[in-house]
Parts: C-alpha cells; structure tokens; sequence
C-alpha cells in the first residue's frame, strides 16, 4: 500500500484507521459497456482521413494512377455539379431507389407478417427466403433483363428482390419477438383481430422492423450499381461504371463519395424515424 | 352472472395440469386460490376466461352478464400487460376502442375510471414512467372500464415490493365494497388470500385438484391486517399448503 497518497491523516479516508488498521478507497471496478453518443467524432474522422489521403497523394506516398488525391475527386464533383449532370445521375437513381426499395418494403411488410402470424406462411415463406435470400441478385440480371426488358423495370426489380428478403427476415423476427402476454391481453379484452394486429403486434415489431431498414436500404443502394449495369444512360452507378471503363478514378471515387452520402442520409433519416416512433422506449 | 367448472382435466401434451376440477364462482363473491408453483392456476384462470380450451369437461358461464357489461371476464395480469407505447390513458382506451360507444363516451369512461384508481394526473404518462404499482393500477382501470362481469386475476400484486403491495391490497378492498364485483384471484401469498377471499381454494401439486375449500365467514370489510382470527386461517391454510409445496418443489427440482 503506497504511503501518503490518501487525504491528510486524521480526515475521514487517512490512509490508516484509528487502531492503526489499514484503510484504502474500494477499487471502482464498474463502468464501460456504455457507449454514450460523442458529438463530433464522426465527422473528424472523416476530415481527419481524407486529410492523411491528401497528404500521401501530395507527397507522393499514394500514386495518382492508385488512388486520385481528394482534391482531384473534389475537382471531378465540381465538373460535375457544373456540367449539370449531377441532377440527371441523383433524379434517375433516386427514383430507382425509391421505387425498387418502397415496393420490395411494402411487399416483404406482407410477406413477413403472414409468416410471423400464420402457421402455413411460416412453413411456406420461411424457406423459401432461406433458400433465395443468398443468391446475389447479380448473378440474376439476365433473367432480370429477359423477364422485365432492358428499360427501368428490370432495374427497379432488382432493387426490389435485393431489398423484399431481408424485409421478410427482420418483419417475421420481430413479429415473433412481440410479447406474448401482450397479444393474450388484447385477446381477453375481446379485441377483434385486425385490432390486435395492428395495436399491438405491429409496434410491438418496429423496433425490428426499422433496424431491418437500415439493411435493406444499404443492400438498396448496393445493388444500384448492380442495376444501372443494364443499359442505364443516367444514375450514379451507370457514372461509377463510365468511369470505371474510362479508368477515370477521380470520376470512379466522385461517384462512390456520392453513394456514400446517400447511404448517410438514409442512416440519418431513420435515425429520426427511429427518435420519432420509438420514444416509448427510452 | 356465476362462472362454473365442471370435471374439468387439462393437460400440455402428455403433461396433465389440472383434474377433476369443480368449482363455481358466484356473483358478487371473491374466490382465491392458492396452491404450490406449477399446481396449474394460471392454468385454471386462463381456462375461465376463455383463453385456453380445457381438454375434458366444461366451462360454464351460468346467467346473464349484466346488461352494459362490455366485457364480462376481464384479466389483470401479473406483469400489467401495458402497451408501453401508449399512456396511461391510451392503455385503458384500448379496451374500449373497438366497442360500440362514441369518442365523447370512451373519454369519459376512461377519465372516470383514471379518477377512480386515483391515476387522473397520470392519465398522459408512458408506462416506463410510473412505478410498479402505478402500472398496476391502470392495468386495474383498465379492467373496470370494461364494466366485467367477473374479474380474474392472476397474482396482480406478486409482482410489487411489499409496502406498494399492501397500499394496493387496501384498494382492492375498498373497490369491492363499493362495486361488489366477481372475481377469481389466483396468489401464492396467503395474507392476501385470507384478507380478500370468501372462499379460498388450496389446490394440490400437480396435477391440480382441489384440496380443500376454506370459507371465510368474517365480512371483508372487516378484516383487516394482523387480525387474530385471519392470522389463525392463515396458519391452517399454509398447514395444508406446506407438504404439497415441499412436494412440488422437489418435483421440480427432479424434472
Ligand atoms: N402453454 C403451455 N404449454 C405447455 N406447458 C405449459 C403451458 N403453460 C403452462 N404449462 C405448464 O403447466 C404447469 C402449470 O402451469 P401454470 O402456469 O398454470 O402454473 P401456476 O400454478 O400458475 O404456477 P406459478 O405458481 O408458477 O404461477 C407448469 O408445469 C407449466 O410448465
Ligand atoms: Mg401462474
């Protein structure tokens, strides 16, 4: 036990009791398992990289023909945002997002609820997801393209396939996880049910239902590029791949930045959702 | 309106639960049972309002549930059974939402049923936001707003530390007095049972059958905590309960 490292002898805590036995602070042994939110950390990081990347490319450590620094991907954007383009490329791959995802959602909703409350769903939906969920929906273009046409079917279908399974996976999960006694509560006030589906099994799954979101609209934009393979004059993934075939990095990098942003935003916006519909649970 | 078993047998699979079950709960009295854990009483309370099918015999309501009862048999839960997505006052709007009654009706029902279990100010708080007791409290205005012909309840205070217990025990006396409600209570504490009971009914370990059904003549209001005579009742009742539940505790242990 190190000497005089405790307060001054004779105050509460001296490092020797009064009958010379020795005294010493419980060693804190709790916290940590608690992340809490730090504000800023992010978006330094992220500044703080990019800083490092600019640096290597300037000092020659990363080759141009390796890595295009960020000032020359930033100079790509601008051309970009200039030429007008930008809005062409965002509008077309918006659309597809949003079409393909809200009806891969919408479907995968009913599909995952008919599993998570009928016995014949569940024994017919849950391996058939099994079994189609992980076949990358690339390897599917083809069939994509002879079933829906080269048009903007086959690419929001895409989409849509990408994002139905996990929807399935994350509504039936959740459906299941509802508390039991809550339902029976609902059944013995004579609830008709409709009533029970939709007051007490569908919040009690949102939880779930939102963090399956999150997976499915980051397999959405995923599987853009993968869609805007098919023929696709206008949408960021059609750019990324222009620029892949023209070996024009700077433009290459430029693009995936822009799917980044998108996949923060939605991150962002369920946050949101999530603070909105899910403050019972603070 | 009186709720009647009758030679009712339930089992799980091969596991059998209950036999040989007869008993009636009249209008107007409060039936507890007791019995060790696992003898099946939950079982029996879900079989009474119709949430389980029993696998022999029958379950009989006999006589008319009074007329503006909306839901004759009505549960209060041991874990309170609240949406904790909705206040207190949405919670007990639940029960009346899909009924035929008007909006201006379903808010006075639930504002006089809040004021009733004394929750008025707490009408707009989310469950995660009220203490134990509190929560079982809406769960009980929850209940009365549905005007139940019969209560069933299953070990509504197990759940809360003993000083919230015996607040809660009190209200639950002083509610009977003015509305003379039915009810089946299920508890495992016995001073409970002593103090609200007319009849209490001791199962025995599993498979349940009725042991014994002890009838206590002294008036509710009457009894009261520490009461020589329900000490006496209390005594016999866990005399009877006391090898069943060694019994059953070992069984458990075995399986
Ligand atoms: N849905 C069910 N499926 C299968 N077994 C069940 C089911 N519900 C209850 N059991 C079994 O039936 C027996 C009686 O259960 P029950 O819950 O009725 O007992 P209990 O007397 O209420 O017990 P406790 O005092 O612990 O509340 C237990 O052994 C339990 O494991
Ligand atoms: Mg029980």
């Amino acid at each position: 036990m190190p000497e005089g490292a405790g307060p001054e002898p004779g105050e509460p805590g001296a490092s020797a009791a009064g009958d010379g036995r020795p005294v010493a602070e419980v060693p804190f042994r709790g916290g940590g398992f608690a992340p809490a939110p730090r504000r800023g950390v992010g978006p330094l990081l992220f500044a703080g990289l990019i800083l490092l990347w600019e640096a290597g490319a300037r000092l020659g450590w990363i080759g141009p023909l390796v890595l295009p620094a960020p000032s020359e991907v930033a100079g790509a954007f601008v051309r970009l945002v200039e030429s007008g383009q930008l809005w062409l490329h965002l509008a077309a791959s918006l659309q597809r997002l949003l079409l393909g995802w809200t009806a891969g959602t919408l479907l995968g909703l009913l599909f995952g609820l008919a599993a998570g409350l009928f016995s014949l769903g569940r024994a017919g939906i849950v391996p058939l997801v099994a079994a189609i969920f992980p076949i990358p929906k690339i390897a599917l273009l083809p069939l994509f393209i002879v079933w829906f046409g080269i048009g903007e079917e086959s690419k929001v279908a895409t989409i849509l396939f990408g994002t139905f399974f996990p929807t399935v996976i994350a509504v039936y999960g959740g459906v299941d996880n509802v508390d039991r006694g809550l339902i029976r509560m609902g059944q013995s006030f004579g609830l008709p049910w409709l009533s029970i589906v939709r007051k007490i099994v569908l919040p009690g799954a949102l939880p779930a239902i939102l963090s399956g979101f999150r997976i499915s609209a980051a397999i959405a934009i995923i599987l853009l590029v993968a869609a805007e393979m098919i023929g696709a004059e206008y949408g960021v993934g059609a750019y990324i791949l222009l620029a892949g075939n023209l070996m024009a990095t700077d433009q290459l990098v430029a693009g995936v930045a822009i799917l980044s942003a998108m996949g923060l935003t939605v991150s962002w916006l369920l946050g949101r959702a999530e603070r909105h519909f899910l403050k019972w649970r603070l | 309106m009186d709720l009647s078993l009758r030679a009712v047998t339930h089992r799980y699979g091969d596991l059998e639960v209950l036999r040989g079950i007869d008993l009636t709960i009249r209008a107007g009295e409060v039936v507890c049972v007791i019995g060790p854990s696992g003898c099946g009483k939950s079982t029996l309370l879900r079989l009474l309002g119709g949430l389980e099918r029993p696998s022999e015999g029958r379950v009989l309501q006999v006589g008319e549930p009074p007329p503006g009862s909306l839901n004759p048999l009505t549960y209060v839960f041991q874990d309170f059974a609240l949406l904790p997505w909705r206040t207190a006052a949405g919670n007990v709007a639940l029960a009346l939402e899909d009924r035929p009654c008007s909006r201006a009706e379903r808010r006075e029902i639930v504002a006089e049923v809040l004021a009733r279990t004394k929750l008025s100010e707490f009408a707009d708080v989310l469950p995660r936001q009220l203490s134990g007791g509190m929560r079982q409290r809406v769960a009980i205005a929850r209940a009365l707003a549905v005007r139940p012909a019969c209560l069933l309840l299953d070990e509504p205070l197990s759940a809360l530390d003993s000083q919230t217990r015996e607040l809660l025990l009190d209200d639950l006396l002083e509610l009977w007095l003015r509305e003379r409600f039915t009810a089946c209570y299920v508890t495992h504490n016995l001073s409970e049972a002593v103090r609200l009971g007319h009849r209490i009914v001791v199962l025995s370990r599993r498979p349940g059958r009725i042991r014994e059904i002890v009838e206590i003549d002294m008036p509710l209001e009457a009894r009261k905590d520490g009461l020589a005579e329900l000490q006496e009742q209390q005594r016999r009742l866990w005399e009877l309960l006391r090898e069943e539940a060694a019994a059953a505790d070992r069984e458990l242990a075995d399986a």
